[in-house]
């Protein structure tokens, strides 16, 4: 081990960097092109090793601040290197609640690997893939380590929604020694990570466990049952429940608004993945669900949700799959690896283009667009540059599917059923910096806040969320004190 | 999960179950669904709520076997269950005082729309019921239609045709009367064909035509867009911001259709589902 390394209290010792990041096995694109399974196969306990002896011990932390969680990384780290696994896991579980998941998922080279001291050198250290090891590890090897719960307090507690906001906030109130009961409209717990990720990226196992997890907290979890139709806020509020988070998510799709986007076989990318994911319509006939899809699928936009349409439209078979995308490479919020791995599996990018219609073959199924190349403009005073269209330079390009992947916002179902909670013009709902919604003994987080963020910012504000509403619950006083709604109307990106 | 209690054969391959949902039958309005998932390989798929009672906590529906998941349902029994049953979903229907309803209903419509009838009934509402089927044998759910209705017109096919147009003629004679005998509101729940001609038939008498759209559809709380269709230069949501919409406002019946028949391949075909003229066929 490179204890000797450490750079503890000693003058300024340079250490030896090592810049050879350890690369993560993963299945050939030929193999994974024609099957659903994990593309990343995870490092083996000499690749993590290897990968954990790179980290030199920064006294600053900046990976940790990196996080947006604040997960102790030197730490798991000094104890992967001690190869304590057992000790790696639970400073882990300290934070979050979902390693197995975040591992996987979170864009580091956005967070903590961006900031991580060797970034510098352009060799990072994995984190991501470490904390998957160690989750991995923990999940096949180790006992399940129960956390200590508090003795009951009565208190009573509704989640609506059960995506990793609402797990979070339902396994550490449970923790807290309150009673919860977590709501889900759809038949499976999990939210995104099971109806909108897919299974070569995410196995849904490992979703499944993290849910028996929380159920083994004593939560309630109660499937099949929607918050605004079979109960209101407000009856949850007036009967059984002390306190509510909602975390309801982003579930609303988004439409260009061109003309014949409603043709057939053009899809929301909420439709086409939760027929292939959450319905598993990649194994019709054996499970009931069908996908139809054709030979040359386009699928519109550039983040994670257009990544992993266009990889399930690889692995349903298409012939050929574009990816269209109003900015650059550089501008896809996708995560970084991701888009490798769509560039590996032979998906074709074209950049700088938007469609501005769909042409039908005349019996309304889609046949070809009609795109708009596009440029981007110098920045402005933000230092964005936004794509701007090119008047006359619109092109046709053949396709007979196509995905429409551009995001979703709020279901204003929640919001519409329950007039006195603040919402934003974007539908996302207002919270106070403790997760407090305008509402008393309501609570938010989430994607129904930030309009659609990423799985551990939605843990992380669910974390919060359940400090204020443990803290709320503790007070004992029956008296309820609503929190001041402020009215902010230009909240969220 | 979600027990059977009660299966009953009401013609050639046209059921009613009823189901054990307390939490559905506590809200359930006329003219909302429900969808439902047989077990863990099962498909999403809605269904009409025929009838419900809160106080036994249960929920009917009557369904026709056309493809995979009513196939399957048609063998449940008793004690079996269900993995998933999720609603009331989708508006209710709109229910108010009107004067005459000229209501015009086929397949599982014949009993699906019967919570509307009676809602409308209470409201001091004249109901004429025009009720399409292929053949007699076929027909069923008469007497609460008979109950219900001052004036009942069975519309059956005769052999191999003439289905839709049993129905289009009846509709005419009653447009011919028209104002003298007055329509305040026609009221369709059948094929989507036949709701577009009933839509065409009355527009020039600007007599408000609600449809019951049945788009394909996946989750059915807005989640999907699948369901989606434009109405009034509007993309709305047929679970959410329907089913019941006006049908002189639907401006995508060709789209509609269309993307309705995605799935049909082979069950397009079959008897009830062939509808001559039909775009995409
Ligand atoms: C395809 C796709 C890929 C993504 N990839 C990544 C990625 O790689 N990395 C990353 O960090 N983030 C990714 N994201 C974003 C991330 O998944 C979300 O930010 C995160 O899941 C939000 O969590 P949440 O708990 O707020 O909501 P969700 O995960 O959306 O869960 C909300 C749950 O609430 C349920 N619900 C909704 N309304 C009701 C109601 N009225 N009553 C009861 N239940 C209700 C829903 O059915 C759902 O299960 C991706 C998102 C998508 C769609
Ligand atoms: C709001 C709504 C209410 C409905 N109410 C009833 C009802 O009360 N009784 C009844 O018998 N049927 C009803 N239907 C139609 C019913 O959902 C379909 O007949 C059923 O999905 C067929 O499933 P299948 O697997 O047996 O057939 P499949 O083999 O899947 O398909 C057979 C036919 O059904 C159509 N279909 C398939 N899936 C769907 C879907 N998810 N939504 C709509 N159509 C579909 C196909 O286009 C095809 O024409 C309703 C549909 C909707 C949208
Ligand atoms: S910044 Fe990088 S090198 Fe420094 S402690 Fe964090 S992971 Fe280790
Ligand atoms: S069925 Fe998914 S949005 Fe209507």
């Amino acid at each position: 081990m490179t204890d000797e390394k450490e750079t503890k209290g000693a003058p300024e010792k340079k250490p030896k960097l090592n810049l050879n990041r350890v690369e993560m096995p993963k299945q050939s694109e030929h193999e994974r092109r024609h099957n659903f399974d994990e593309v990343a196969l995870g490092y083996t306990w000499e690749m993590a090793k290897e990968e954990a002896s790179r980290c030199i011990q920064c006294k600053k932390r900046p990976c940790q601040q990196g996080c947006p969680v604040n997960i102790d990384i030197p730490d798991f780290i000094a104890a992967l290197q001690r190869e304590n696994m057992e000790e790696a896991a639970k400073v882990l579980k300290r934070k979050t609640s979902l390693p197995g998941v975040c591992g996987r998922v979170c864009p580091q080279e956005l967070q903590c690997e961006n900031a991580c001291t060797l970034n510098k050198k352009g060799a990072p250290v994995a984190i991501g893939r470490l904390e998957r090891f160690i989750a991995d590890w923990e999940r096949t090897q180790g006992s399940a380590t129960m956390p200590e719960m508090a003795p009951s307090t009565g208190k009573k507690v509704a989640v609506v929604g059960s995506g990793p906001s609402g797990l979070t906030v339902a396994s550490d109130l449970a923790i807290f020694g309150h009673q919860v009961v977590l709501f889900e409209a759809l038949h499976v717990a999990g939210g995104v990570l099971m109806y909108g990720i897919p299974e070569f990226r995410l196995p849904k196992e490992i979703v499944q466990r993290e849910v028996q997890y929380v159920q083994s907290l004593g939560v309630d979890l109660r499937l099949n049952t929607v918050i605004g139709i079979n109960y209101s806020l407000d009856e949850l509020l007036r009967t059984d429940y002390d306190a509510v988070y909602l975390a309801p998510g982003a579930g609303l799709p988004k439409f260009l608004g061109v003309p014949g986007e409603n043709l057939n076989m053009v899809y929301s990318a909420n439709e086409f993945l939760t027929r292939t994911n959450l319905m598993k319509a990649y194994l019709y006939p054996e499970y009931a669900t069908p996908i139809k899809m054709g030979k040359k699928v386009a699928v519109i936009g550039g983040g994670n949700v257009a990544m992993d349409a266009a990889r399930c439209a690889v692995r349903l078979g298409a012939q050929e799959v574009y990816v269209i995308y109003r900015r650059t490479r550089a501008e896809m919020p996708a995560r970084l690896e991701e888009v490798e791995n769509a560039e590996e599996e032979g998906i074709q990018f074209h950049f700088l283009c938007n469609p501005t219609a769909f042409l039908s073959d005349g019996r309304n199924n889609v046949a070809a667009m009609e795109l708009i190349r596009m440029k981007l403009t110098e920045p402005d005073e933000s230092g964005r540059r936004r794509p701007v269209p090119i008047p006359g330079s619109e092109y046709i390009l053949d396709v007979d599917t196509v995905v429409v992947s551009l995001g979703t916002s709020p279901n204003p179902l929640i919001p519409s059923t329950t007039p006195d909670l603040n919402v934003t013009r974007w539908g996302t709902v207002v919270i106070d910096e403790r997760g407090r919604t305008s509402k008393a003994r309501v609570w938010a987080g989430g994607d129904i806040v930030s309009g659609g963020a990423t799985v551990i910012s939605a843990m992380g504000e669910g974390r919060i969320a359940a400090a204020s509403m443990h803290e709320y619950l503790s007070n004992g006083q029956k008296k309820i004190i609503p929190p001041s709604p402020q009215k902010d109307d230009d909240k969220t990106e | 999960m979600y027990p059977i209690v009660d299966h009953e054969v009401l013609a050639p391959r046209v059921h009613r179950l009823r189901v054990k949902a307390p939490v559905v039958a506590e809200k359930a309005k006329p003219g909302q669904f429900v969808i439902l998932i047989i077990d863990q390989k099962g498909e999403r798929v809605p269904f009409t709520i025929s009838d419900w009672d809160t106080d036994a906590g249960t929920v009917d529906f009557v369904f026709i076997e056309v493809g995979k998941t009513t196939r399957q349902l048609a063998t449940l029994q008793p004690g079996d269950t269900l993995l998933s049953f999720i609603g009331p979903l989708g508006r209710p229907a709109e229910v108010d005082h009107y004067g005459h309803v000229v209501s015009v209903l086929s397949g599982y419509g014949i009993a699906a729309m019967v919570p509307i009838l009676k809602a409308l009934k209470e409201k001091g509402n004249t109901l004429t019921t025009i009720v399409q089927a292929p053949d007699a044998e076929r027909l069923f759910g008469q007497k609460p239609l008979e109950e219900l209705s001052d004036t009942v017109i069975w519309a059956l096919g005769t052999k191999g045709d003439g289905m839709m147009e049993s129905t289009t003629v009846a509709m005419r004679k009653l447009l011919n009367q028209h104002p003298k005998r007055r329509i305040d509101r026609v009221i369709a729940m059948c094929s989507l064909c036949l709701m577009r001609v009933l839509s065409e038939m009355t527009r020039p008498y600007a007599i408000k035509t609600m449809v019951h759209l049945t788009p394909v559809m996946v989750d059915g709380t807005g989640m999907c867009g699948a369901c989606r269709l434009s109405v009034g230069r509007t993309n709305r949501f047929a679970c959410v911001h329907g089913p019941e919409f006006d049908g002189h406002e639907v401006d995508g019946w060709e789209v509609l259709m269309a993307r309705r028949c995605t799935y049909a391949d082979e069950s397009i075909l079959q008897q009830g589902f062939q509808c001559r003229g039909c775009s995409q066929w």
